[in-house]
């Protein structure tokens, strides 16, 4: 189960002289998880990705696949497994989907011809599979990057921002579609992104990067847990300051007024029954509570300095 | 999988990528070109163009066409059609893609050469059909061009293509090594077609610019007789090919360990 799929060691590389782009990098994706990789843009996460598939040359340090030292000998051997889809996919503009496909299941060879129109099914194209890419939406071209990717059934594959560009529906789309290859299949799944809610919502495991340096490396679980006990949350009421005096009565610490809603923090999941309670005994009309997620405040103050 | 196997796959995914593509019709423009202005010409200096009894007016009208045309044309066209064929990858962002796919660089390198190679060879053929097309055009609608009445020393003039088309072997070599390795096509353009041009002006000192190989396509028909020979072969196809061979090379070296951005 421990196995990793993807482990870098004291990986470097800098585009310039001067400025060191990625610092002993160590990133552990385990087999079967789906991996968020997590930073603020620039980064570093599309120049790890590059170095991972061997488009960049490492400074020093070494890149493993599969277990295996990525070198200019097991280079094939170790890319005939993996998918990947990196920032803006490579689409030849002037040809449909089915052809764009056709490329790619052709230097991959081995590639069943209606695998490309099970990839199409997959990404929902199959109704624009004739028309040109340059009639394709930002999405659409997402998803028809992605169906390449997914043609060789890889036991990884790699997705850079994927659901950049995407409309909501998209998005959720992706997002169960990445779920389901994970589950149905194990495919281990590595994705890049910027946005926390995205990769809190998929992820098993999940690395955060910033000034190409690993700051944290772990679970999502236990990230979350990590943000001791507290859980903050924030009620909506009729009359806020007298909700607030009330609360102040009952000697709670931490209790704030924000934008008219009262911002509270508890130990437990317990206490907010409580806080309700004595709102509704003052006769407190209360519209709306919810927890607030402190994963937002944790990724922020991991990021910025 | 045996290197033929990727080498096979990539001639037939570089066949498929011209599909519609500017560069492709770019052949069949290039190779009308001529002949059509030729058809103008004939049309209107008519007059003076009816050959003496006897003489095949096709000597004429092929050895001045190829001539006139080819040492000027062919090297701005291998400019042109290299970065076209190349745009269309760096356009689609294709070389991050290409090169993280299981495929020997070298079949993407050598595939995406040869396919150009293969484009202007057609683009010679191409050519060929159309002069010797537009001279039985000529010749029905004039008999007295008398185009009718002799026929074409084929052998003679296919060798004069292929002289041209060896001759400029050389700059196909460093013309698509530099559309390979920069995405932006004004560097190969600008650098090619300047050139080219300078080529054509110090062709005029055949002593030095015989190493020049933006010359070589100019010095293959003006030249002649002077042509220097080694081992009995055109020093200029020698050079062509050599200088092909050592650029090729040493892109593929070097589009193998650069940094794909």
């Amino acid at each position: 189960m421990n196995q990793l799929v993807v482990e870098t060691k004291n990986l470097n590389f800098s585009y310039s002289k001067n400025k060191k782009d990625i610092e002993d990098l160590e990133l552990k994706v385990p087999k079967g998880s789906i991996y968020g990789f997590l930073g603020p843009n620039g980064s570093g996460k599309s120049t790890t990705i590059r170095l991972i598939l061997g488009l960049l040359k490492k400074n020093s340090g070494t890149v493993s696949l599969f277990g295996e030292l990525f070198s200019g000998q097991s280079r094939l051997k170790v890319l005939n497994k993996v998918g990947a889809l990196i920032e803006n996919p490579s689409l030849y503009e002037h040809l449909n989907a089915i052809d764009n496909l056709k490329i790619a299941a052709n230097y991959r060879q081995n590639i069943p011809s209606n695998r490309i129109y099970e990839v199409l099914e997959i990404v929902n194209l199959t109704k624009a599979k004739n028309k040109r890419i340059k009639e394709y939406s930002l999405g659409m071209k997402q998803r028809l990057g992605l169906a390449i990717s997914l043609l060789s059934n890889p036991e990884l594959i790699i997705l850079d921002e994927p659901t950049n560009g995407l409309d909501p529906k998209g998005i959720i789309e992706m997002r169960t579609l990445i779920k389901d290859l994970n589950k149905r299949l194990g495919t281990t799944i590595f994705i890049s992104s910027h946005l926390l809610s995205e990769i809190e919502k998929t992820c098993t495991h999940v690395g955060i990067i910033r000034n190409g340096k690993m700051l944290y490396q772990d679970t999502v679980a236990s990230l979350k847990e990590s943000k001791g006990t507290n859980i903050k949350f924030e009620i909506e009421v009729d009359t806020p300051i007298k909700g607030l005096s009330v609360l102040k009565n009952l000697k709670m610490e931490n209790i704030s007024l924000l934008d008219d809603l009262l911002q509270i923090e508890v130990k437990n999941k317990n206490e907010i029954t409580d806080v309700i309670d004595v709102l509704r005994a003052e006769r407190i009309k209360i519209y709306q509570v919810s927890i607030k997620n402190n994963l937002e405040e944790l990724f922020l103050s991991l990021t910025e300095n | 999988m045996s290197t033929i196997l990727y080498y096979t796959a990539s001639l037939k995914n570089e066949l498929i990528k011209l599909k519609r593509t500017f560069a492709f019709w770019l052949t069949i423009i290039s190779a009308v070109l001529f002949p059509i202005l030729f058809i103008v010409a004939y049309i209107f200096e008519r007059e003076t163009l009816v050959p003496l009894a006897g003489i095949n007016p096709w000597e004429k009208f092929m050895v001045t066409q190829i001539e006139n045309s080819t040492p000027f044309f062919i090297p701005m066209f291998i400019v042109l059609i290299t970065s076209l064929i190349m745009q269309i990858e760096h356009k689609s962002l294709g070389i991050k893609h290409l090169f993280a796919l299981p495929v020997p660089k070298s079949s993407i390198y050598f595939g995406k050469l040869s396919i150009v190679i293969l484009a202007i060879i057609v683009t010679y053929v191409y050519y060929y059909i159309a002069i010797i097309l537009s001279g039985v055009l000529l010749g029905f609608v004039y008999p007295d061009l008398g185009f009718l009445n002799f026929p074409p020393e084929h052998l003679r003039y296919l060798k004069m293509l292929m002289t041209s088309f060896l001759a400029s072997f050389g700059i196909i070599g460093i013309q698509f090594w530099l559309s390979f390795r920069f995405k932006n096509f004004v560097i190969p353009l600008g650098f090619g077609m300047f050139l080219a041009i300078i080529g054509i002006i110090v062709s005029q000192a055949p002593q030095l610019s015989i190493y020049f190989p933006y010359s070589f396509s100019v010095l293959s028909v003006s030249l002649g007789d002077k042509m220097p020979l080694i081992f009995g072969i055109s020093s200029v196809t020698i050079f062509s090919i050599v200088c092909f061979l050592i650029i090729s090379i040493f892109g593929y070296f070097n589009i193998k360990k650069l940094n794909i951005k």
